[in-house]
């Protein structure tokens, strides 16, 4: 649930990389932060880990601003994908206005990614959201390793479910994960401009919403977005 | 709601005597003093940033460049600050979310487990209830055993005596006539008319034991079931109109009883015994109105009727009824609290031994002074 404050005129939307251990989280968060390029961007923080794997989460805060100091805050974090951190991947799930699953491509991974969503529609439910209505893409990393589930074959087999098509992405090359990212903020502004008319109230349309948050840093001239 | 995600203020990341001594510290580095507050200063300050929040202004300093750096190591620091800020609440929100489950999952395994504790005590009062009919089913078979010896015992006493008493009972009325023809070929003197007088009722009374004998082994038949004929249709309302034509016969028609005998369907039966057992429970009755019989409200009810798919049987007196202390052993066999010589104690017994052989229930309620009241329940089917 987006947090509004009147106060100071600050929303704050938070977007969870969940998926199945060392399908790739972190990577992901670690490439936006070098690959983005958005209005504001905060500080990379990696909490804790131990070789490599999360103990608690990471996360990257992004923002922009609209018109008369409306105050848009974007924070983005990782679960730990490790079967025995639940509670911390249920802490860390709640109050989720958007989820990035994050699946391992590799074809000896294709259980475990159906055990860790079975698991986030599990805690989806646990923390009181729902899981055909939160804003959600499912990306499909890993495509540079040799043995993978077929594109063709993993895209038939999603067809039918409000998560079709999938992104195909290779984190640890930084193919991917822009356009997941941006296809999560283009689903995202349908729902936070619902309840909060980012447009009408703020000045920011869908375009300038997915352009200010999801530019890449290496082309000055803003994405047609996805 | 607090989570563990809500931004941190200044004074959430350091307390007061942790920032007297970053301002120690940071003026020492710089060429002026240096001050880190939540609030703007109002004067020259620059903003400390901590995820895109600012949490604090820098002011003082000697000039513009020197505060930027030292911001700069602030926002360095609070990186690191907030981190473990991060953890600790995430950690605290977690540890907290586990206790509220575990405490939930041990409230309902103590609900589950206080279920299965009623639950087990249930089974337990089943098993109990089980042993009970167990035990009184074995003591029931045990007794069927004595008594079918002690009916054997019985046929084979009632077969040998039933011979005798029958030639002794026709031998004797043949005497009685032989008394009389003796007496025309003696002389006529009072003598001799007192003692054929005298000879005559010792035979009556010779005769009427015998018919009492006649009684008891007709009792002893019937208890161990020596003559035992297919069962047949019963017209339950023959069988008790008959018994109580019977009854009264017995007591010279002096008995007031009141008949309630509805149409009812033929059940499948054994009619003599059924007839015993009417007979015994109307005798039974008239017994306990005793020498009271004669008085204007002492009274047998005899009610019959089909209901559901069984018929109901009353037969009820207001006699002198069973006292409480007697009650647990009417249905003993062979026993009896009356006189020596007026009956064999069989009575009950063999009622409820037919009652129980046609898959019926005798009831008994009784209260001494006020009467008896027998319920039999005989199935239809
Ligand atoms: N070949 C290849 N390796 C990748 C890719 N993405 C991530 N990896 C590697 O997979 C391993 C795990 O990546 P992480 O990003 O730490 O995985 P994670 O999902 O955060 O794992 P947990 O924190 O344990 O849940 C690392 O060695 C990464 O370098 C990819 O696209 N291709
Ligand atoms: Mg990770």
């Amino acid at each position: 649930m987006p947090d509004f404050s009147p106060d100071n005129n600050k929303l704050t939307l938070k977007v969870v990389f969940y998926g199945p251990a060392l399908s790739g989280k972190t990577t992901n968060l670690m490439q936006l932060h070098t690959l983005l390029n958005p209005e504001r961007k905060g500080e990379l923080m990696v909490l804790e880990t131990r070789d490599d794997r999360t103990l608690f989460f990471d996360m990257l805060p992004l923002g922009l601003k609209g018109i008369s100091g409306f105050d848009l805050r974007l924070k983005l974090y990782t679960v730990p994908g490790q079967v025995q951190h639940d509670s911390t991947r249920k802490a860390v799930l709640s109050r989720a206005d958007g989820v990035v699953f994050v699946a391992d491509s590799q074809l000896n991974q294709q259980d475990n990614n159906a055990i860790a969503f079975g698991n986030l529609e599990e805690n989806l439910d646990k923390v009181g959201l729902d899981i055909d209505t939160l804003p959600m893409v499912v990306q499909f990393n890993k495509r540079d390793l040799p043995r993978v589930a077929g594109e063709r074959e993993l895209q038939d087999r999603w067809a039918d479910t409000p998560w079709a098509p999938l992104i195909m992405a290779s984190a640890l090359k930084g193919e991917g994960v822009i356009q997941t990212f941006r296809s999560l903020l283009d689903r995202l502004y349908t729902r936070v401009d619902e309840e909060f008319r980012l447009a009408e109230t703020h000045g920011i349309n869908r375009q300038e919403f997915v352009d200010r948050l999801g530019r890449s840093s290496k082309s000055e001239v803003p994405h047609g977005y996805l | 709601m607090d989570t563990f995600e809500d931004d941190p203020t200044l004074s959430q990341l350091l307390n007061a005597e942790q920032l007297s001594r970053l301002h120690q510290c940071l003026s020492k580095l710089c060429r002026e003093p240096v001050m880190l507050t939540e609030a703007h200063p109002g004067n020259d300050a620059t903003a400390v940033e901590f995820n895109l929040d600012t949490v604090g202004w820098l002011s003082g300093g000697q000039g513009p460049q020197e505060r930027e750096a030292a911001a700069d190591l602030v926002s360095f620091l609070m990186l690191f600050i907030g981190k473990y800020r991060l953890a600790a609440n995430l950690h605290h929100d977690t540890t907290e979310a586990s206790y509220a489950e575990l405490q939930r999952q041990n409230e309902a395994l103590r609900e589950s487990e206080a279920r299965y504790r009623e639950l087990s005590n249930q089974l337990q009062q089943k098993v109990d209830e089980q042993v009970g009919v167990i035990r009184q089913t074995q003591q029931e078979l045990y007794e069927s055993a004595r008594m079918r010896s002690v009916g054997q015992l019985a046929a084979g006493v009632a077969h040998e005596i039933n011979n005798p008493i029958g030639f002794i009972s026709s031998n004797l009325r043949v005497a009685r006539d032989y008394v009389k023809d003796i007496q025309a070929m003696l002389p006529d003197s009072a003598e001799n008319r007192e003692l054929a007088t005298d000879f005559h009722d010792l035979l009556n009374e010779s005769i009427e034991g015998t018919s009492r004998i006649a009684a008891i082994v007709t009792d002893l038949k019937t208890f161990s079931s020596i003559d035992q004929a297919d069962y047949t249709r019963c017209n339950i309302r023959a069988l008790l109109a008959s018994a109580i034509h019977l009854v009264q016969t017995e007591y010279d028609h002096r008995l007031r009883i009141t008949e309630q005998l509805h149409d009812m369907p033929e059940i499948s039966g054994h009619p003599s015994r059924l007839s015993q057992t009417f007979f015994n429970l109307l005798d039974n009755a008239a017994q306990a109105l005793g020498n009271s019989e004669t008085r204007d409200n002492s009274r047998i009810l005899v009610k019959a009727l089909a209901q559901n798919d069984r018929i109901q049987i009353t037969i009820q007196d207001n006699g002198c009824g069973i006292p409480d202390s007697h009650r647990p052993r009417v249905f003993d066999a062979f026993y009896t609290t009356r006189p020596v010589g007026s009956g064999t104690g069989l009575g009950l017994t063999v009622a409820q031994d037919t009652v129980r052989a046609h898959g019926g229930q005798l009831q008994l309620h009784s209260r001494e002074g006020a009467g008896t009241r027998v319920l039999l329940t005989l199935p239809i089917s």
